[in-house]
């Protein structure tokens, strides 16, 4: 589907609780409000036939910005839509229910960004090793600046695994 | 009665750590949980660390196999952003160093597959074949992998138009010897029978689960980012998309052996069309902004998203390797088939798991359990083509 219609039809299907901006022929943004987070994704998927690629995010100081790549390939542009989930505790709708390819990356953002998809069907961590506590979340800033005072104090390195919940060295978990 | 089959973590035959929990009915497999993270290096975290430049040595080390691909949707990401232009003579030169990848990496995958069923004349034919390509990479780029080419704004490196003759006398070599090895998978009876109809990923579930490059393309979902979303000359050159239509391991071997045809044809396009010229624009810095590239390597989309502030690093970076999606699409494609098929699946979509291989049975009714060494899964792969072999010969006698 071409690009004006694509915008024509989240407009008025969406109305004010979306902001769409261009930044070139080949990606278009569109910002959306947390409560329609799912409705926008199937709407896209289903309606519009758009493919869904992948996610990614970004911690934003107030909160996590969460995004999902949507492209139209016979129109060769991506459409990236985006919400913003405030801290303290970051909470959005599981899009895994409507696209199930959506359930491994809703729980990496979860795992390295504290992010709680509601309703998602198994939001155990992907990635993370089982000796790194449960509360060290690695792309948060906060996590990210701990790591970064540890480091820099004198016992260095050791301090800096023990904040991520490395073992000791020469020790095998 | 149900019983657990843990496959992995560590893999005899591929190159990263992935577990497979089967979940079996007999022979037959009922369910599957997949665990990755095992090799997780933080690549994402490290790349913030480091300035725009720097990035694409660590992102070639994403994947040994894909190390043209990972800087390749890297650097496009940052032009991306920042608008920069490549000159042509680059353009092409990335091209043609990304799509001898493509065929290295699908004749390696020919062999292992070839391997795993316990064809090993297969295996020997696609790696003895693979061998002159990674000798053009080497002429071509001084390495045989992680070839330090790409840089953000062109190449880092000019083609020695010396190396061009022996180029194109490898391709026609090439050419010759991969005709010969697909008749061989296409007209085989055995292999035939061993993976046709098993590990089945049709076009629905693909577009659900976001499957991508061969494995979305063997089930007919037509999908590639080089046609889709074309990078840098790839609107200049001429090139089909293959598609097949069953989703099984069969058509994903057969898609890969005819692509290796058109980047065969793609390359000598690019040696053909490309002119003297400027290899790299001059970069100078990254404004504050975000940017989106999207490369299609062997295995399917690579998807990197850079965020700049404005600084002399990438404030955010991700990484998607195709591999993400496609082991996910296991999830469907191994239930229903038996354990001796289930490796043969798993390795169809070309994931990147790894070295050794640890197998341990669980017998959930009796609490005992065994751990066998990695061959046990091969050789029941292997032992059902040969008994297949064995009926198909007496059927041919009888007949």
């Amino acid at each position: 589907m071409e690009r004006e219609e694509v915008k024509k039809r989240l407009t008025e299907r969406f109305g004010d609780k979306i902001r769409i901006a261009e930044k070139s022929p080949a990606r278009v943004y569109v910002y959306a409000e947390n409560d329609i987070w799912v409705d926008l994704a199937s709407y896209l998927f289903n309606e519009l036939d758009a493919r869904f690629d992948t996610g990614a995010s970004v911690d934003d100081r107030d909160g996590v910005e969460v995004m999902f790549f949507m492209p139209f390939d016979r129109e060769h542009y991506y459409v990236t839509i985006k919400t913003f989930a405030k801290k303290p505790n970051p909470t959005l709708d599981s899009i895994s229910n409507v696209i199930p390819g959506a359930k491994w990356i809703e729980r990496e953002i979860f795992e390295m960004y504290e992010v709680d998809f509601r309703n998602h069907p198994d939001l155990r961590p992907l990635l993370r090793a089982d000796t790194r506590p449960a509360d060290f979340y690695p792309g948060k800033r906060e996590c990210k600046n701990e790591l970064e005072s540890a480091r820099s104090r004198e016992d260095g390195r050791e301090r800096a695994d023990e904040v991520a919940g490395k073992p000791p060295k020469g020790e095998n978990p | 009665m149900v019983k657990k089959i843990p496959i992995g973590p560590y893999h005899p035959v591929l190159e990263e750590p992935e577990f497979f929990e089967l979940h079996v009915e007999g022979e037959r497999v009922v369910g599957i949980d997949i665990t990755i993270g095992w090799s997780h290096r933080g690549i994402e975290l490290l790349s913030e660390h480091k300035t725009w430049d720097q990035v694409p040595f660590l992102v070639e080390r994403v994947c040994g196999i894909c190390s043209c691909s990972h800087p390749f949707a890297y650097v496009k990401a940052v032009e991306d952003c920042a608008g920069i232009e490549v000159p042509l003579r680059a353009q092409y030169i990335r091209l043609i160093v990304a799509e001898l990848e493509r065929l290295h990496s699908h004749l390696l995958w020919t062999g292992l597959a070839g391997h795993f069923i316990g064809y090993n004349t297969v295996f020997m034919w696609a790696w003895k074949y693979r061998e002159p390509v990674l000798d053009i990479l080497e002429a071509v780029t001084g390495n045989r992998n992680h070839y330090a080419m790409l840089r953000v704004g062109g190449v880092r490196r000019d083609l020695p138009e010396s190396e061009v003759p022996m180029v194109l006398e490898r391709l026609d070599e090439l050419e010759k010897n991969n005709e010969l090895l697909t008749k061989a998978i296409v007209d085989d009876p055995v292999i035939h029978a061993r993976t046709k109809g098993v590990g089945v990923f049709d076009r629905k579930m693909c577009r659900l689960y976001g499957a991508l490059g061969p494995t979305a393309r063997a089930g007919g979902y037509d999908v590639d980012a080089r046609r889709d979303h074309p990078i840098d000359a790839y609107d200049k050159v001429d090139f089909d998309v293959i598609l097949c239509e069953n989703g099984d391991v069969f058509d994903k071997a057969v898609v890969r052996q005819l692509e290796n045809f058109e980047a065969i044809k793609i390359i000598r396009q690019c040696l053909k069309q490309m002119e003297p010229g400027e290899i790299a624009t001059e970069v100078h810095e990254i404004p504050p902004g975000e940017g989106l590239g999207i490369y299609e390597a062997p295995r399917g989309e690579v998807l990197h998203y850079i965020r700049s502030d404005g600084g002399n690093m990438p404030l955010r970076h991700k990484i998607r390797a195709p591999s993400f999606n496609n082991i996910l699409t296991n999830e469907v494609s191994v239930v229903g088939e038996t354990v001796a098929d289930a490796g043969l699946i798993t390795a169809a979509v070309d994931p990147c798991y790894s070295c050794t291989e640890r197998v341990g049975i669980v017998d959930r009714g009796d609490g005992g359990r065994w751990v066998a060494s990695e061959g046990d899964l091969i050789r029941m792969s292997q032992e059902r083509t040969e008994k297949i072999r064995k009926e198909l010969q007496g059927n041919r006698r009888n007949g």
